[in-house]
């Protein structure tokens, strides 16, 4: 049992990390992107679906884990090691300082207050001068080497599939233990889970830091992906991409969180010789239809047809 | 042994004393009933308990502690655990994660720890043991969706169990309950108090609840006008006249 659930982890990395070496260069680049919108997809599912907490400060703490390990080693000189802790700490302190004062309040403010987050960060990343490299942003540099290796190409590829497997792991225990259940009491009947002895804040709190700490890994990820970053790509319209593919995929379920972000990274490019760059318009009758149809998304309506 | 000890518990709602100067005991094992008529304070005695409201004064001990404005969840980790009157199951959750739920305050270690995994299938085994005991073991791997408005009563009582409570606080365990069904729900608490459990019931119907109680303290507004062994309740000219017209069958 537990070694046939060992061997299904090893079959599934092998496979993943093997098909890069059978990519081209474009290949490889939309790969890892997919790669990427799938541990975002994973994490905010379990923060949005799981938790029930509407925040839209995800993508922004997908920005701030890119830009703080670009900055703490390229501006402060940082070793790697270093770099990538200390970045996980900013992460895990903005995440304790939106989350402690907006969970105490109805799930509205957080709402707002994760939105105000989000418009906030692009706002410092424009103002921010030589540090954050304003409008332009940080460009020209280079993941150092790990213990005097370059890790480039199909190499660095594999670094994403772990950090896919990580989250998805660590997601999956979280989900599976009375940690997860709590967070499922907690949105389902908040106050039904505190006569259970829950802590609904702080379940609330420490769900929203997790997870925005893994959004944050997965930025530092990113950000030897294009080696560049910039205020555009953390914007607000990827924030509800991420949302929508959460929606469209089935909130609460990981195999929902998969789909919805592999449907929606990879329509555009087939949409797009059809009708231009007006795919939004697509994923938003989808959004509409899977509200209206079928709540609980794909994953729900390969359920019910069973 | 006194488990739970109220004393001169009072609370005001604007101008209306919801409860006055209240004070009884529950000891382990017993089955303490609280009656009264429709506003005579019991839900509210009932909720100052568990923690949704806050007493204006008085005192609550809870094993020999003040427990007294502390939030619900810090109440039920110390072992008061309650039903809801209208079921509260979460859904899309199976009964065996319902009931699961209910153990939270049993687990002590992390989920990446090693030990993690025992612990779980050891509050798993424990967990069906309850479902067993409420009598829904077919069900244990039902979504609760699927469960009859009886059954959702019996879950709720599975599901404090599992917070291993020393007091369980039963509200209005019968309402909306068929003849069979509350019978059942009896049988089920005396198999509580049975346990070495304290049960502390606020109910309105006495026909269920004289036959079940080992003891009755009844309210009228907001306060205490009678207690003891209910044969003696029964009998007593002060709750025949709070309850006259209302229940003649008292």
């Amino acid at each position: 049992m537990k070694n046939a659930a060992a061997l299904r982890w090893i079959v599934v990395f092998a496979a993943l990390a093997a098909l890069p070496f059978f990519l081209s260069g474009y290949y490889n680049d939309v790969y890892r992107k997919l790669l990427l919108w799938i541990a975002l997809a994973l994490s905010y599912n379990f923060l949005f679906g799981i938790s029930g907490q509407v925040a839209f400060s995800h993508f922004a703490f997908y920005g701030i884990g890119a830009y703080s390990v670009v900055i703490f080693l390229f501006q402060l000189g940082m070793p790697l090691p270093v770099a990538v802790l200390a970045g996980i700490l900013v992460c895990t302190a903005i995440a304790l300082a939106v989350a402690i004062p907006s969970t105490r309040l109805e799930g509205f403010y957080l709402a707002l207050a994760t939105l105000a987050l989000a418009q906030l960060f692009i706002v410092v990343l424009n103002e921010g001068g030589a540090v954050t490299g304003g409008t332009s942003g940080l460009v020209d540099y280079r993941l150092p080497p790990v213990f005097g290796v370059r890790i480039a190409g199909p190499w660095y590829t594999i670094v994403i599939v772990v950090l896919v497997l990580a989250t998805y792991a660590v997601l999956l225990r979280l989900d599976r233990s009375w940690f997860g259940r709590a967070c499922r009491a907690v949105r389902d009947n908040p106050e039904a889970a505190a006569a259970m002895g829950i802590n609904v804040a702080r379940t609330k709190v420490i769900a929203f830091t997790l997870t925005s700490a893994l959004a944050g890994v997965a930025g530092m990820t990113y950000a030897f992906v294009d080696n560049t970053v910039n205020p555009p790509i953390f914007g607000l319209e990827n924030a509800f991409l991420l949302l929508f593919m959460v929606i469209i995929g089935g909130a609460g379920r990981h195999a929902g969180a998969v789909i919805g972000a592999t449907l929606l990274y990879l329509l555009p490019f087939l949409l797009s010789p059809l009708i231009g760059h007006h795919h939004a318009l697509v994923f938003g009758v989808l959004v509409v239809a899977a509200i209206l149809l079928q709540p609980r998304g794909l994953v729900g309506l390969w359920r019910s047809s069973r | 042994m006194a488990i739970l000890q109220v004393t001169n518990l009072s609370k005001r709602f604007g101008g209306l004393t919801a409860v006055a100067d209240l004070s009884f005991e529950v000891h382990e094992g017993e089955i303490l009933g609280l009656i009264g008529p429709n506003g005579a304070g019991k839900s509210t005695t009932f909720n100052l308990i568990a923690g949704a409201h806050s007493a204006d004064a008085g005192e609550i001990r809870f094993a020999g502690q003040g427990i007294r404005g502390l939030a619900p969840h810090q109440i039920a980790a110390r072992g008061v655990m309650r039903t809801f009157q209208h079921n509260r199951p979460f859904d899309g959750m199976t009964v065996l994660e319902n009931v699961l739920v209910g153990a939270h305050t049993r687990f002590s270690h992390n989920p990446f720890s090693r030990k993690a995994a025992q612990e779980e299938s050891a509050t798993r085994a424990r967990a069906a043991e309850l479902i067993e005991f409420v009598g829904l073991g077919e069900l244990r791997e039902a979504p609760v969706e699927r469960l009859s408005f009886g059954q959702g009563r019996l879950l709720e009582i599975a599901r404090a169990l599992a917070g291993e409570p020393k007091l369980l606080l039963f509200d209005e365990p019968a309402a909306g309950l068929t003849l069979a069904e509350a019978e059942r729900i009896a049988a089920v608490i005396r198999g509580i108090a049975a346990r070495g459990i304290a049960v502390l019931l606020i109910e309105h119907d006495m026909r269920f609840l004289l036959p079940l109680a080992h003891r009755v303290v009844v309210l009228n507004f907001g306060a205490k006008i009678a207690e003891g062994p209910p044969e003696r309740i029964r009998a007593d000219p002060a709750v025949m006249k709070a309850y006259l017209g209302e229940h003649a069958a008292a």
